[in-house]
């Protein structure tokens, strides 16, 4: 764990909720520019960070997941892109490799097709598959959860 | 029997009460209702049902009459959203509606089925308010109650999952299959509906009756399972009867705080009327239509909205309506009042869609068929006062739901009648859709109906016809992308959209090898096969998965046969079983085929080589052959009375019916084919490059059975070349979906010319058993059609019909508005095509890269 995430982990419980609010604003900014100006092969990493960053310190945005476990591995074709997020405990904990067994694979052709997977202003994970920019295997409901949680963290950094 | 001197109830209008709900109607946007989905989790989970195996009938029966005892009794709505330019806002409205209760808690409301899809809705929560296409109101509250309480519990519980998890590693495949879009849709993860209950025995009996019945039945039969199934009937409808109360008792409680004394007997009668029924039989005709809603709200409470049809109301109600005319009780005006409150109430409801969803079914309501006319188990004119009636009614509401179906039999009904549906047909612009009750009852017979059963048929969904109340088709479980398995044929087991060098399917030999057309066919039809094959073991999955998992105790109350057999609709309780399949692309195959035959095999103008280049180059650098194969003249096109055109169409549709109806489902019931495309000729279309008959790379499909647009000059021709297919071989219905020019000069002559074009298209070689069986227009004009693309405030109201069911133009997506304007439009008064250039293709159409 990062000294930067120890920090918020104990800070958060003690911050008011507008205060850990404006925080995850502030440290979600490489992400907000991703998703306004430039989409890089960065756009997974940064989305996980602050969807990181924003299970630490929003009460709110924790009740999402309690009580949810799920792994779900993201990658592209040629590897070049991969991680798996794991929730478990109302937390999330990123690995920059993919794992088995998931729950949820999904294969992008890039940051722009994953982006618009997932936050897309017509937003709509079925879409991605239509337009055969996404492929994914295993349970999709689990996707539609992780669609709703990129979407509710783009709100809270006023983006969506 | 026909008393009405004025078949078009010229006279009647509507009251100001009921166009003032009307335009409330039109101004409120969808709203999400949270309701149903929150008290079946909840009640699921009080009763353990998310940690069992299986649930059985009984559960479910349980399950349902809490929640039916639970619902919120909604007696008039006040509130609605309208869509403004700086988002929804908020609107009251004076509902005086004779009708009580509702599909959901709200005005129009978007029902969700945890069960089944509505989850594909979760990463648009925030953000379906204010999408492009259809947006749906949802409050913060709603949004929170559907991510905390109710999608969370479902993730491993909906039908798709339950049989992703249970299948074998090859149904996973097939599932990825499914998954692409691009070969079929297997529709069963989202519902079954799609059929007619039994509303008759409701209606006369009353459903203490039929409890009387079940409990009866339950006494006498040993089998613990039977018994099961009969008490989970008593549970759902004492659930259907305490809902009704509770209206009841609402209306009642309203009365009294009511100060205005008009409204205040409104809902007294309201009281009276739903304390009597559905519990017991009606004795009116508001008291028969009140009983059918009733029953409906409850088996849309069971069954998600899609393709649940109402059937042959005209038949159900008629006796009720003719003792209270008798009487002087209910006068034609009354009725037609009563009808256009009722259809908004049918209409009270939209699908849940997600936004992908709306590229392939854009702007599709529940598809609620309401079938009028035709005639009876014996064979008579079935055609009576309250036929007339309902056509008035559907003429002055201009309604998509509930999408009413008109039968007609060349022998037996009267011409005045015909003219009557016609006349409709110009006054709405989309509405009723024709059925010749000869074809239709002939196909039937020929897939296993009775004749009596046959001639009871009525409209399900679309244009899908199947015996009332006695037949569970799901006549959409397979909607087939034909030209996909062209593409496989073309590309030797390969396909453009998926990977041009991956074996998709199998190989069926690189067709530049091939010596004949008849290897050609013989590809083709393997391939067709290779896809039916991989959507019927996707269906029987998700079949077996719905026995084990969704029963259905509310519909099964309401048919003719579970009750006699113990037995839930899912396992085969129906007096009748089928499944269905609806081919989408068969013109624009068959004129392929006629493409291949001629051009490479009789005339030897191209090898099959340069072909293929010309497909993957989209027609550039190949234009004298694109023009050549656009000309009707020069290659054999269907919708020409061209016989070498027609008899690819007539291989197409047998070789696909003997494929079909040999397959048993898992209910025992036969597949069966239709040619309806809904929306899908557009969708589909989106993922096939170029096609051998010169459709380019984004351009739709033909809707239906209908000949490919812009090649088909005159509408004589056109209808021949239709009416004479194999009709025995289309036993899951079609849609011919013919555009007329609204023609001002001379509106009688236009009307005459429009009753002879049915009439003639009905009787093409009806001594030989042919004639059309299905036929619906479009009668607005192209400019007006333009006009509403741009500027669809002004249109909101436009009604059309798509392929099978009707909407309004500015629901549409813009792929399927210029599809709709793009089909061959003709001058009734001359019979020639109009000329005019297409409009430019939308921006984004295609998906094919």
């Amino acid at each position: 764990m990062s000294i930067k995430r120890a920090a918020l982990s104990i800070a958060s419980p003690v911050l008011p909720e507008r205060i850990n609010d404006y925080l995850v604003q502030r440290l979600a900014k490489p992400l907000r520019v991703q998703l306004c100006e430039k989409l890089t092969d960065d756009f997974l990493e940064l989305l996980l960070k602050a969807m990181d960053l924003a299970f630490i310190l929003s009460h709110s945005y924790r009740d999402n997941v309690r009580g949810f476990r799920a792994t779900y591995v993201f990658r592209t074709a040629n590897e070049s892109v991969a991680a798996t997020a794991l929730f478990g405990d109302g937390k999330m904990k990123v690995e920059k490799h993919g794992v088995i067994p998931y729950d949820v694979q999904v294969t992008f052709t890039d940051a722009h097709a994953l982006w618009s997977f997932l936050l897309s202003e017509n937003q709509d994970v079925l879409d991605s598959i239509l337009a055969n920019t996404v492929d994914v295997e295993g349970n999709l409901n689990y996707l539609y959860r992780f669609g709703f949680l990129a979407r509710d963290l783009t709100r809270r950094i006023g983006v969506a | 029997m026909i008393t009405t001197q004025d078949l078009s109830l010229h006279d009647v209008k509507l009251a100001p009460a009921l166009t003032e709900l009307r335009e409330a109607y039109f101004r409120a946007m969808p709203e999400v209702c949270v309701e149903r989905p929150l008290l079946i989790t909840k009640f699921s989970a009080e009763a353990g049902l998310f940690e069992q195996a299986r649930i059985t009938v009984l559960d479910k029966g349980r399950l349902y009459r809490r929640v039916l005892e639970n619902r919120t009794p909604v007696v008039w709505h006040k509130q609605a959203h309208t869509q403004t330019p700086s988002g929804p806002q908020g609107f009251s409205f004076d509902d005086r509606s004779p009708f009580a209760g509702s599909t959901t808690t709200k005005f129009k409301g978007v029902p969700l089925y945890p069960e089944f899809m509505a989850l594909a809705l979760w990463p648009e929560l925030w953000t379906m308010s204010r999408r492009t296409s259809n947006p749906y109101f949802i409050s913060e509250e709603e949004v929170r109650i559907l991510n905390l309480d109710v999608f969370p519990r479902w993730m491993d519980r909906n039908i798709a999952e339950l049989a992703r998890a249970r299948g074998t590693d090859e149904d996973r495949r097939r599932i990825q299959l499914l998954q692409k879009f691009v070969f079929f849709l297997a529709s069963k993860p989202n519902c079954i509906s799609h059929t007619i209950p039994d509303f008759s025995r409701a209606v006369r009996e009353g459903l203490r009756a039929v409890i009387d019945d079940a409990q009866t039945r339950k006494e006498r039969v040993a089998e613990q399972g039977k018994k099961d199934f009969y008490q989970a009937v008593v549970e759902v409808l004492e659930g259907i009867i305490t809902y009704a109360r509770n209206l009841a008792n609402a209306a009642a409680a309203m009365a009294e705080r009511e100060s205005d004394p008009a409204r205040g007997m409104e809902l007294e009668e309201i009281a009276r009327i739903y304390r009597r029924v559905p519990e017991s039989p009606a004795k009116t005709f508001r008291e028969g239509i009140t009983t059918v809603w009733i029953c409906w709200t409850a088996v849309h409470l069971e069954n998600p909205n899609v393709g649940l049809s109402l059937g042959r109301l005209d038949q159900i109600l008629y006796e009720l309506y003719r003792d209270d005319v008798a009487t002087q009780r209910l006068t034609v005006e009354d009725a037609v009042q009563l009808l256009g409150y009722f259809w908004l109430k049918i209409g009270d409801h939209v699908p849940t869609m997600p936004n992908a969803g709306e590229q392939l079914f854009g702007g599709t309501g529940s598809n609620q068929a309401i079938t009028i006319g035709g005639v009876d188990a014996e064979g008579h004119d079935a055609v009576n006062d309250l036929t007339y009636a309902m056509l008035r009614a559907t003429e002055l509401m201009k309604l998509r739901d509930p999408n009413l179906n008109a039968r007609y039999d060349p022998e037996i009904s009267s011409d005045m009648y015909l003219r009557r549906l016609c006349e409709a047909n110009i006054n709405t612009g989309a509405t009723p859709a024709l059925h010749n009750d000869r074809a239709v009852i002939r196909a039937l017979t020929a897939s296993g109906h009775t004749l009596a059963q046959a001639r009871d048929y009525g409209v399900i969904g679309c244009v899908e016809p199947g015996s009332n109340g006695r037949f569970y088709g799901h006549s959409a479980a397979i909607l087939l992308n034909l030209p996909s398995a062209l593409e496989l044929a073309l590309f030797n087991g390969r396909h453009r959209h998926l990977a041009a060098d991956k074996v998709v399917s199998i190989e069926t030999g690189d067709p530049t090898t091939f010596t004949s057309f008849a290897e050609f066919q013989e590809a083709f039809k393997k391939q067709a096969l290779w896809v039916i094959d991989q959507a019927i073991a996707l269906n029987e999955l998700f079949g077996r998965i719905h026995q084990q998992f969704y029963p259905t105790p509310i519909l099964s109350a309401l048919f003719e046969g579970p009750l006699e057999r113990g037995m839930d609709l899912i396992e085969g309780g129906a007096s009748i079983n089928g499944s269905g399949f609806a081919i989408i692309g068969l013109s624009d195959v068959a004129d392929s085929l006629s493409a291949i035959e001629t051009m490479v095999y009789r005339e030897h103008r191209v090898d099959f080589a340069s072909f293929l280049d010309a497909l993957r180059n989209d027609y550039k650098g190949y234009e004298p052959l694109l023009s050549r194969l656009k000309n009707p003249a020069l290659t054999p096109r269907f919708g020409n009375d061209d016989a070498r055109a027609d008899a690819n169409a007539h291989w197409v549709i047998e070789m696909l019916h003997d494929a079909a109806r040999r397959r048993v489902n898992y209910r025992g019931g036969n597949y069966h084919v239709g040619y309806w495309t809904m929306t899908n000729h557009a969708g589909f279309a989106s993922f096939i490059g170029a096609m051998p008959n010169g459709r380019r790379m984004g351009e739709n499909f033909a809707s239906g059975l209908t000949p490919c647009s812009q090649v088909t000059p005159s509408l004589l021709p056109a209808l021949q070349s239709v009416a004479r297919l194999p009709g025995e071989c289309i036993t899951n219905g079609m849609a011919v979906n013919l555009k007329f020019t609204p023609e001002d000069g001379d509106p009688d002559r236009m009307l005459d010319n429009f009753v002879a074009a049915v009439k003639g298209y009905f009787n093409v070689d009806r001594d030989h058993g042919a004639g059309g069986m299905e036929i619906q227009f479009n009668v607005t004009s192209h400019r007006d059609f333009v006009e509403a693309v741009n500027d669809p405030a002004r249109y909101d109201q436009l009604l059309v019909r798509v392929s099978g069911y009707t909407a309004y133009f500015k629901d549409l997506n813009p792929q399927m508005q210029k599809e709709i304007i793009d089909r061959t439009e003709y001058r009734l008064s001359t019979g020639n095509a109009v000329p005019y250039d297409p409009i430019p293709l939308p921006t984004g159409g295609g998906h094919v890269h």
